[in-house]
């Protein structure tokens, strides 16, 4: 698709943010996000070119503005939920009872 | 003594949490498994792999002869091997050549030798600008290329994964593999940086 | 594998999941062939950049076969086929401003080229 993933010679976006000291990994959330990946992957829920594919039907807007590992979370949300693995309704309530928990 | 620091969880915390205690519930994802896996990429697998592999192909021009004719073969004999590098093309840097890799779609890069990549690589402004103007995103990094040598740049649309092997600095001639390893940055494997010479 | 453990997760990183195929499929280029880029739009899942359309350029690299993604994102079918790498010079891509000297070498599948 002609999607906003396809950014080759695109202008506008400005410098590069180039900080040495940039770890793997900013938070805990974004360790988990990348390691589902691989424990996905036994389940056959989705393959990698699908993966992509769900992460390049983000909002446009999106995905200039939420993080990397936020695209991820997207594509899993998109893949898993409502699609086999995971209902809807389980995904919701389990949402609402962590962030009650939390405070 | 006060109660426990309730701190509000933020939106992707919630839903990873969410995602992942329902696939465990499940029983289709262990945790420890994705904990060991984090920990392969934040202390095992990095560029320090591909340093190794950079210092050996300076050292021995017939595994480098190797290692540019079929990289995964030739990594695969330093033990470096597998996900995101199975079809591995190592490229060279000659004084006639720079070469620099981009993956403009999406974020691909060869991890079995220099592990994740950084935030920089996989956001708009370099994946936009790297195919368009090199030159000018080399300038950014601190690398000015002369004009009558030929800037390469590789986009990973495809399963290849590419890796560049650096320009051997002068005065290096004496030196061992694990010396010469240790002037061999990440970005100079990606092709955003030169190898020093040694101090 | 049914669950990964973490006794699998080292032979899974090491092993990896390669998309060469060991397939024959039509080779319809070779090294130093001059192609053009068609100019496709597909509304679904592909790795033909929009700067690479209808542009011309020249093989140099034949790396074998490999599942075609715009399909098998799709659930249609692996399609395998020869992934080349394609030589563009950036005047070629951007225009004649650009660099004279320098170029982009991107891997092109089979069912994204025709020859010139």
């Amino acid at each position: 698709m002609n999607g906003i993933h396809d950014l080759g010679g695109m202008h506008g976006f400005g410098p590069i943010d180039i900080d040495p000291e940039q770890p793997l990994f900013r938070n805990d959330w974004e360790r988990r996000v990348f390691a589902l990946f691989f424990g996905c992957a036994p389940h056959g829920f989705f393959n990698l070119d699908e993966f992509r594919h769900a992460v390049e039907r983000m909002d446009a807007a999106e995905y200039l503005e939420l993080s990397y590992y936020e695209h991820w979370l997207h594509a899993y949300e998109t893949l898993l939920v409502g699609n086999g693995a995971i209902t809807a309704e389980e995904y919701a309530t389990r949402c609402a009872e962590i962030a009650q928990e939390a405070g | 003594m006060g109660s426990a620091h309730k701190r509000q969880l933020s939106d992707p915390e919630i839903r990873v949490k969410a995602l992942e205690s329902l696939l465990v519930e499940k029983g289709l994802i262990d945790p420890k498994a994705l904990d060991d896996l984090v920990d392969t990429y934040e202390t095992k697998i990095g560029p320090h792999n591909g340093a190794q592999v950079v210092a050996r192909a300076w050292s021995d021009p017939a595994y480098k002869q190797r290692l540019l004719e079929d990289g995964s073969a030739a990594i695969g004999e330093l033990g470096f091997s597998g996900m995101q590098g199975e079809d591995l093309m190592v490229v060279e840097n000659t004084p006639e050549v720079h070469n620099i890799l981009v993956c403009t779609l999406c974020s691909c890069y060869p991890w079995p030798t220099l592990g994740l990549p950084p935030v920089w690589y996989k956001a708009a402004p370099y994946r936009s600008r790297a195919v368009s103007d090199p030159r000018g995103v080399l300038q950014e990094f601190g690398v000015e290329v002369p004009e009558d040598k030929e800037v390469r740049v590789w986009d990973s649309t495809a399963e290849l994964r590419y890796m560049v092997l650096p320009e051997r600095p002068n005065g290096t001639e004496d030196m061992t593999e694990d010396g010469l390893a240790s002037l061999v940055s990440r970005d100079s494997m990606i092709g955003v940086a030169l190898v020093n010479p040694p101090a | 594998m049914d669950i990964l453990t973490p006794d699998l997760v080292p032979g899974m990183l090491a092993n990896g999941a390669t998309t060469r195929v060991d397939v024959d499929a039509p080779l319809r280029f070779k090294v130093g062939d001059e192609i053009v880029v068609r100019n496709l739009n597909p509304t679904g899942h592909t790795r033909l950049p929009r700067y690479l359309r209808g542009k011309r350029g020249v093989v140099e690299h034949a790396h074998g076969v490999f599942i075609f993604p715009d399909t098998h994102a799709h659930h249609k079918g692996e399609k395998p086929q020869h992934v080349y790498g394609v030589r563009f010079s950036m005047i070629e891509l951007w225009g004649d401003g650009a660099s004279p000297r320098d170029c982009c070498i991107v891997d092109v599948f089979d069912d994204y080229m025709d020859p010139l």
